[in-house]
């Protein structure tokens, strides 16, 4: 039992630390959110350099086949920014999906273009009938001899404004689970992408306009690829999960630092039990969030049979705790925390934006108890034998 | 990070070797195995893992202890986990932590005389913290103790103290020094339970009956001219808060365990043998969202406990991570009683046995989830430790306190 980082994943934490303080501090960033693209290009290329577009990515693809435990590492770190940008969309739940789902070419085609930075990947799954899964999935597809037909909206679709190529889930048939995934350029006539207005982030609206994709965009060519989806969603989540933690300890260290510093009757504000209240309360949604995630994320990476139970956990009490940490921040700063150039904003939003993102609380709530009622605890203490818990070729 | 322990070749031999001690010396018993009938079974139990060392597997063989590596000490809690004991197998807070501080503070005369009849399980030691006078200010105890010749003298009271089969020691803190600084003026003792001048009352809680916290009853102690030898003061003259450091910092939960996530095994056993309106219980979305709930909880106070376990025994330096699992687990329990309720509805408050499948651990879980919001320090009190231990509204962040292992 070692529950500390290895000294490589000290190192990436600790590179992700400089990146901040020299090409995006916070200062920046909450600027550069509010700029049309939302990220900057430059801090963007500079990370593309250093390789952590390409961790989900194997090296004969461009990237590093980093384990899911090291991409998240990296993630916390970022989160901790926040630095904003599409580096989740593009870099690991696209880069996944093309991994579990595409076919050689479509791999090699595509992900040394997510690896470099060079192109931009978002994924475009959630519909007007907001649904997180399956259920939720409305558009379908025509089939127009050697090409596919596209009609319909996709809403609440991450950092598709600053995406040159969307991976859009569609419906192929009448089961729930005829479902597939089609590559669309976001140059193609008829696609139209707006970002919309609200306490967001980078969720778009995307619509498709008779938009016509060529055969070969289908992901593997598969009409049923909801199995392999599957695989993607349990290494994506805990690394999402990652980025929150990293902006819960943000909210955290400012939380105790104000504690100190902000002297009200005469004293630190800290001194105060109903404020040292709100910041234990904080440090223990910090914490459930970085230990149910950790724990999913060795599970992934040891191939343990009841990852999928640690995982929906993990998501869950991730998201409730991001919001509930800055919530009791913004108890503890008072008027300071609603100020624009303060920063904790940021996160505010960030943990609003990003609790629905692959599936609010209820949702994995709901699949961790059908995996729970039936579940064999006997079974969690054996190590399996690879029952296809990796994606692709990214660690084998 | 690894979240399982290693096992080696060795160890994995000596499970075996565990394994099979176990199936031949672990009592079979009927019932709830916490009753008073199969109380001594435990207790005789308690003392055949003391001969082997295997009750105190870390502690030194010198003092009684096991000598053992804390891998070994790991397959060992791992092999007696499985048939649901604690170990040791009967109240007993005075030795698993009363014992760990002796280790700590002790003179080695001391350690060798006082530690092996605890370690080997021979006899029982009780905690006497709380007074009337001193609950949550624990050092404000105004039990005295006067030195006369080579005894000292104690006088006072103490409350919430052990379960109902008696002890044979009791490990005790008292003012030493009525002028003396807060802090400064304290002392503890390692008390003869049958010295004269003891009288030992039962208290009436809620949640008496069985044994254990929440399930034993607890008792008043009254302290009538009671000499005790001055060799049993641990740790020095008015220097028993800096003892007290090292024992409340493993009551508070420093200390952290490895164990599997009891209570959410068994609600799930309960609800799985229920209908409602016909249907079975878990068919119903509103009963899994329950069970689901207490799976969240107790899956994060499990985590919070192993984290610690893992911090204490690689001598990491912790601040508020002892607190927090205890103040965790204190909320975390009192809340998944709640959904115990909303998932099985009465069946939770029942421990007749025509209804009752669960061998009264529902009941006993229904108020023990509220009496144990006080022992080691209320839910307040932690969260003031953490914050200090943080350094919420202040530079300097208090130090946690000195531990054994």
């Amino acid at each position: 039992m070692d529950l500390s980082l290895t000294e490589t994943q000290q190192l990436l934490k600790s590179g992700v630390e400089d990146f901040i303080a020299r090409d995006s501090p916070r200062e920046a960033i909450i600027d550069i959110v509010e700029t049309e693209a939302g990220y900057s290009r430059d801090a963007w290329k500079t990370a593309a350099e250093i390789g952590w577009l390409g961790m989900a990515i194997p090296e004969q693809y461009g990237g590093s086949g980093s384990s899911v435990t090291d991409i998240a590492v990296v993630y916390e770190a970022l989160g901790y920014g926040p630095v904003p940008g599409p580096f989740f969309s593009s870099g690991v739940f696209s880069a996944y999906t093309l991994l579990a789902l595409g076919d050689e070419p479509q791999r090699s085609r595509y992900l040394p273009l997510i690896a470099s930075g060079e192109a931009v990947f978002a994924m475009a799954i959630t519909e007007p009938d907001w649904a997180w899964g399956v259920g939720g999935i409305h558009m379908s597809v025509e089939r127009h001899g050697n090409s596919y037909g596209l009609n319909g909206t996709k809403l609440f679709v991450y950092d598709a404004i600053t995406a040159d190529y969307l991976i859009v889930a569609v419906r192929t048939g009448e089961h729930a689970t005829d479902i597939g995934f089609l590559i669309v350029d976001t140059k193609d006539p008829g696609v139209s992408i707006r970002r919309i207005e609200g306490f967001l982030t980078t969720e778009c609206e995307v619509t498709f306009d008779n938009v016509e994709v060529p055969g070969d965009a289908l992901l593997g060519g598969a009409a049923q690829a909801m199995a392999g989806f599957a695989t993607v969603l349990r290494h994506a989540t805990p690394v999402l999960c990652a980025y929150k933690v990293g902006g819960a300890q943000a909210v955290y260290d400012m939380s105790v630092e104000y504690s100190r510093e902000r002297v009200q009757f005469g004293q630190p504000v800290g001194r105060f039990q109903h404020v040292q209240n709100h910041i234990v309360q904080l440090v223990n949604h910090l914490d459930s969030a970085r230990w149910t995630t950790y724990e999913a994320l060795w599970k992934i990476d040891a191939r343990k049979p009841d990852v999928d139970i640690s995982v929906h956990l993990a998501k869950a009490v991730t998201s409730e705790g991001f919001i509930e940490a800055t919530n009791y921040a913004h108890e503890v700063h008072a008027g300071v925390g609603v100020m624009r150039e303060y920063g904790l904003s940021l996160y505010t939003r960030l943990s609003r934006s990003l609790y629905h993102a692959l599936g609010d609380p209820k949702y994995h709530r709901r699949l961790l108890a059908d995996l729970i009622v039936d579940f064999d605890p006997s079974l969690a203490t054996e190590s399996s034998n690879g029952t296809g818990n990796h994606v692709g070729h990214t660690h084998s | 990070m690894d979240f399982e322990p290693a096992y080696t070749p060795e160890q994995e031999a000596f499970r075996t070797e565990v394994r099979s001690w176990l199936a031949e010396h672990v009592p079979v018993v009927e019932g709830n195995p916490d009753s008073d009938e199969n109380y001594p079974k435990y207790r005789d139990f308690g003392k055949k893992l003391g001969e082997r060392g295997w009750l105190r597997p870390t502690a030194p063989i010198e003092y009684g202890g096991g000598g053992l590596s804390v891998d070994d000490a790991i397959v060992i809690g791992e092999e007696i986990d499985v048939y649901d004991l604690g170990i040791p197998p009967y109240y007993d807070t005075g030795g698993t932590l009363g014992g760990a501080s002796i280790l700590v503070w002790g003179t080695e005369e001391q350690k060798l005389r006082i530690l092996p009849p605890i370690f080997k399980g021979e006899v029982v030691t009780w905690q006497l913290l709380t007074g009337p006078e001193a609950g949550s200010d624990l050092a404000g105890t105004q039990t005295e103790a006067v030195q006369d010749g080579d005894d000292y003298v104690i006088n006072g009271q103490k409350i919430y103290v052990g379960g109902t089969h008696g002890a044979d020691y009791l490990w005790t803190i008292t003012r030493t020094d009525p002028e003396g600084k807060r802090h400064e003026n304290l002392s503890w003792f390692l008390v003869p339970a049958d010295s004269p001048g003891i009288t030992i009352t039962p208290m009436e809680l809620m949640g008496d009956g069985g044994e254990g916290v929440g399930r034993g009853h607890k008792n008043t102690i009254f302290f009538d001219d009671v000499r005790v030898p001055a060799s049993n003061l641990v740790g020095g003259v008015n220097n028993g808060w800096k003892v007290a450091t090292t024992h409340l910092e493993l009551e508070h939960g420093s200390g952290g365990r490895i164990g599997r996530n009891r209570w959410f095994d068994r609600a799930r056993q309960r609800a799985m043998g229920l209908t409602a309106s016909g249907e079975p219980l878990l068919a119903n979305a509103d009963a899994r969202d329950r069970l689901a709930d207490v799976f969240v909880r107790t899956e994060i106070a499990r985590l919070f406990d192993m984290r610690n376990f893992w911090m204490n025994r690689s001598h990491m330096e912790m601040t508020y991570e002892g607190p927090q699992a205890s103040y965790f687990r204190k909320m975390a329990n009192l809340a998944t009683a709640q959904s115990i309720m909303e998932l099985v509805g009465p069946y939770a408050l029942t421990s007749d046995p025509r209804w009752d499948t669960s061998e009264r651990q529902l009941d006993a879980f229904m108020k023990s989830s509220i009496v144990d919001l006080h022992p080691g320090a209320t839910a307040d009190i932690q969260k003031v430790i953490m914050a200090r231990r943080i350094g919420i509204g202040r530079q300097v962040r208090e130090k946690a306190g000195k531990t054994a292992e």
